[in-house]
């Protein structure tokens, strides 16, 4: 019997399904968000050539300088010169640094997603955490501390919370490192494999650069979860505690199984508005963190948009706006996948 | 079956318990005695479910003991440590619970959850769990279990969760049943199977069951003895035999009275020439799949008609088709295939702005009518509203309608300012029925307006049923699959399997002699009070 593709694709195993649909999706989105980037820088007011050039340019060497960057082309053949540079990997030079904008990303990239990546899991951990004793134990002093903290954490300002830390925690206590870059400048950084100085560290065998490492994360990223765990918890809270008072839930009491194993059945119940919150928490610390990496002179991807926007650097500012887009689609897909993945009642 | 001589498994020793200042349950004695199966009688609201959960120390949110204690094997189970009581649940007393399919976890294959339950009362390796899931799966007649224990819940019928949740009921070893209105809810072929399999296991494993039921069929086919409960109060304790032949108390020969009933059947009406008020013809609704070439046939080719006034009961399991075809005939889903005729006239592809007129004529009765109903209105705004649709009217003009059709639906007009939540099922599925004949319609698909009530709440629902039929000459489609409310209410009968009609014909002619082999096994699935068959005076009457 022949078999039609259909019934091949339904053939093979759901995950393998899951991931297949959300790939082949991700390639038209990628090319929509390239389009909008370009089409964005476009808009801002203001001649590049002019800016570049200055206030007494001539038209002629404006006219040759456009004809330089291809502007006098429609924008059309502008958009498709772009995009063959973007797959050649060529995000064109920053006028400011000199260097090629790929180059100043790569750079800065790995500092941003290091401390976002480990903030987001303690985020997450911690704010599930106390969401999921609330709930449990609820009525008790825990609860109404949990919920008081829900309430008070989205109105506390992320650069006000790092402020504080540094001043007790290395100001007056001495306990925390000074808020001065990712590795203590004394030490040699070890070689770039993951651009995580953390993990580089450890592959290099060098402990003193870990703990140097290690350690320099500790207040940034202890900030960025005091701020953004109350989310968490709140949400977590609403969800968890509807799944703690269902059906299930009692008759898995009735038959006896111990307390911890019904918590993580109505833990694993509750994954799916954990996830969302969880990647959006990421894409959204991805430029919302520059406050904090600018306190702790981070030298980030945040830092680096704003001093772009600054400077009118559009180059650099499409750049950013690429590769900021591109991870966080990277961020929702995998956080799509996995919502799948976690819910065997969605049809694939 | 008089097992005195021996200590009793369970004892309930003066216990009340109270929600709030509610007294629910109200000193109850009670001895549950090796090996017997025990059922507790009793409309909503009794106190049944309570009483289950009281046994395994399982009050829901807010209720406490106020007095008396739970004693199994002598130990008072208030006593024990929170290990001891968790081992207890399950290991030793364990509840079946009613709608299987919310108690089963989601997102976990329910192998995996029976194997769960067995890993809580035994250490065992996960794939000696797994094993044991299997063979208890097996055990409680669950076809081909390997490959079952890896589906998850939503891929189940009812009948097929309820064994799930048995098995992991019996997952534990436990020596005590408690089934909570366990079959409610399911078709009753698919409860005659599950209640026989489960009655099966424990007489087998020796087990005492506690079998809470509405139901008196139940009791009487399964029980050794019985209990009558009302409002929280045991009224009356006895053998079965005894207590089926002379019931000593009043409330307890009431309840049986009801469940006895055996309405009279209902006749042919007269034959005439007029065309028929609705007329269905090679009715046909598939829906595509996702996923699937193959669409479900959900109605495969169903043809009927009815005649002004008349009564057709299209009985069937559940999942074979009956309320999509009524949905079908009220265009609230587009069928893929056959005509509808409504009063002469053709209206399968009418547009909705030109069938809306149409629609005060034919009106239908949801099957849970708490749905249904807006949550937020008032009795009065539910009834004025498809008024308001058809013509103005003033207020008071308004207020007298639905006064009137309060008092056709024997409700108190006060009820008028209640909202949905403050009425009992009873008094929902009646304003339900008003809500339909508000607009005075011709013809009215009544789905399921029986299912889940109480007996006496059943007859009464019957009985308004049947006067206003004839008082206002209605046509009715009667869609349920309780085929003792059909006795009394079809003239005619149309037996509904997997999206086809297999048999049809007059009420008598389908309980009398049937000749569908379905058909035959639909009737055999009741479970009479009284198993002797009627004298034929009875049915001719």
């Amino acid at each position: 019997m022949r078999v039609s593709p259909r019934q091949f694709w339904r053939r093979q195993p759901r995950l393998l399904r899951i991931i297949v649909t959300r790939i082949a999706l991700i390639v038209p989105q990628m090319f929509g968000v390239t389009l909008i980037a370009f089409l964005l820088i476009r808009l801002l007011p203001g001649d590049p050539a002019r800016l570049i050039l200055g206030n007494f340019a001539t038209d002629e060497s404006i006219a040759l300088y456009h004809q330089k960057l291809g502007l006098d082309k429609d924008v059309w053949t502008q958009f498709a010169i772009y995009l063959g540079n973007v797959l050649h990997g060529d995000l064109g030079t920053s006028p400011f640094t000199s260097k090629p904008i790929l180059d100043d990303l790569a750079d800065r990239a790995p500092a941003t997603l290091e401390l976002i990546l480990f903030a987001v899991i303690c985020t997450v951990g911690i704010g599930v955490t106390i969401a999921v004793t609330s709930v449990v134990k609820k009525g008790s002093a825990f609860d109404w501390g949990a919920r008081a903290y829900g309430f008070a954490a989205g109105a506390l300002p992320d650069f006000w919370v790092a402020l504080l830390l540094v001043f007790f925690l290395y100001y007056m206590l001495g306990w925390a490192p000074a808020p001065f870059g990712r590795v203590d400048m004394m030490l040699t950084p070890p070689p770039t494999v993951t651009g995580f100085l953390t993990i580089d560290s450890l592959l290099a065998g060098d402990f003193e650069a870990f703990r140097s490492s290690a350690g320099r994360l500790i207040l940034p990223i202890l900030t960025i979860t005091i701020v953004n765990a109350g989310a968490v918890t709140k949400m977590t809270q609403t969800v968890f505690a509807e799944i703690w008072a269902a059906p299930f839930v009692e008759q898995m009491r009735a038959c006896g199984v111990p307390e911890r194993q019904i918590i993580r059945a109505a833990l694993r119940n509750s994954l799916p508005p954990i996830i969302s919150v969880s990647s959006f928490i990421l894409g959204f610390l991805l430029g919302a963190a520059v406050l904090v990496e600018t306190i702790f002179s981070w030298g980030g991807l945040g830092q680096y948009a704003v001093q772009a926007v600054i400077n009118s650097d559009y180059a650099a500012l499409q750049g950013f706006v690429l590769v900021a887009s591109a991870f966080i689609l990277v961020v929702y897909s995998i956080a799509d996948i996995l919502y799948e993945v976690v819910d065997p009642r969605i049809r694939t | 079956m008089s097992q005195s001589s021996e200590a009793p498994i369970v004892e309930l020793d003066g216990l009340s318990v109270g929600f709030g200042d509610k007294t629910v349950i109200d000193g109850v004695d009670l001895q549950l005695r090796p090996r017997e199966i025990f059922g507790v009688v009793g409309e909503t609201g009794a106190g049944k479910s309570v009483l289950a959960r009281a046994i395994i120390g399982l009050l829901p949110t807010g209720g406490r003991v106020l007095a008396g204690q739970v004693r199994y094997r002598g130990q008072p189970v208030s006593t024990m440590g929170p290990e001891d009581a968790r081992a207890f649940r399950g290991g030793k007393v364990a509840l079946i619970g009613t709608n299987a399919k919310a108690l089963l976890d989601p997102v976990a294959r329910v192998g995996d959850q029976i194997a769960r339950v067995v890993r809580s009362h035994e250490r065992l390796d996960k794939r000696a769990a797994t094993a044991r899931a299997v063979a208890l799966m097996r055990e409680i007649g669950i076809n081909d279990p390997e490959r079952r224990a890896r589906a998850y819940p939503h891929e189940l019928s009812g009948g097929m969760a309820q064994r799930i949740v048995i098995a992991m009921a019996l997952a534990g070893n436990p020596d005590v049943l408690l089934a909570d209105d366990a079959t409610l809810g399911l078709d009753a072929t698919v409860q005659a199977q599950v209640l026989e399999s489960l009655v099966e296991r424990s007489r087998e494993r020796g087990l005492s069951v506690l079998l809470v039921t509405h139901d008196l069929g139940i009791v009487r086919h399964y029980c050794d003895r019985v209990a009558v409960m009302k409002a929280g109060r045991l009224v009356e304790v006895g053998d079965v035999e005894p207590f089926l032949a002379a019931p000593a108390n009043p409330y307890s020969r009431e309840l049986l009275d009801a469940a006895r009933a055996r309405p009279t059947l209902q006749r042919p009406l007269a034959e005439d020439d007029r065309p028929p008020l609705v007329s269905v013809r090679d009715l046909t609704m598939h829906f595509a799949v996702p996923g699937s070439v193959e669409p479900i046939r959900a109605v495969d080719g169903v043809s009927f008609s009815i005649a002004a006034g008349e009564t057709l009961a299209l009985v069937g399991e559940s999942g074979s088709g009956k309320t999509t075809a009524g949905q079908c005939l009220m265009r609230l889903l587009d069928n893929t295939d056959g005509r509808i005729i409504f009063n002469g006239r053709d209206i399968t592809d009418l547009r909705e702005n030109a069938f809306r007129p149409l629609r005060r004529n034919m009106q239908m009765v949801f099957q849970e009518p708490y749905v249904a109903l807006n949550p937020r209105w008032r009795v009065r705004d539910l009834l004025a509203e498809p008024m308001a649709l058809i013509e103005p009217m003033t207020s008071a003009e308004r207020a007298r309608r639905v006064a009137e059709l309060l008092e056709a639906v024997h409700l108190p007009t006060a009820l008028a300012e209640a909202r949905p939540h403050e009425l009992t099922a009873g008094e929902q599925k009646r304003v339900g029925v008003a809500r339909a004949l508000a607009t005075k319609p011709s013809f009215i698909v009544f789905d399921e307006p029986t299912t889940a009530l109480d007996i006496r709440v059943r007859a009464q629902i019957i009985d308004l049923i049947r006067g206003l039929q004839s008082q206002m000459n209605l046509a009715a489609l009667f869609i349920t699959h309780d085929l003792n409310s059909v006795r009394s209410l079809a003239h005619r009968v149309a037996v509904m399997h997997l999206g086809k009609i297999v048999e049809q014909g007059s009420t008598e002619a389908i309980f009398e002699r049937a000749e569908h082999p379905y058909t035959r096994k639909l009737l055999a699935a009741e479970l009479p009070v009284d198993c002797e068959p009627l004298p034929p005076g009875d049915i001719a009457a």
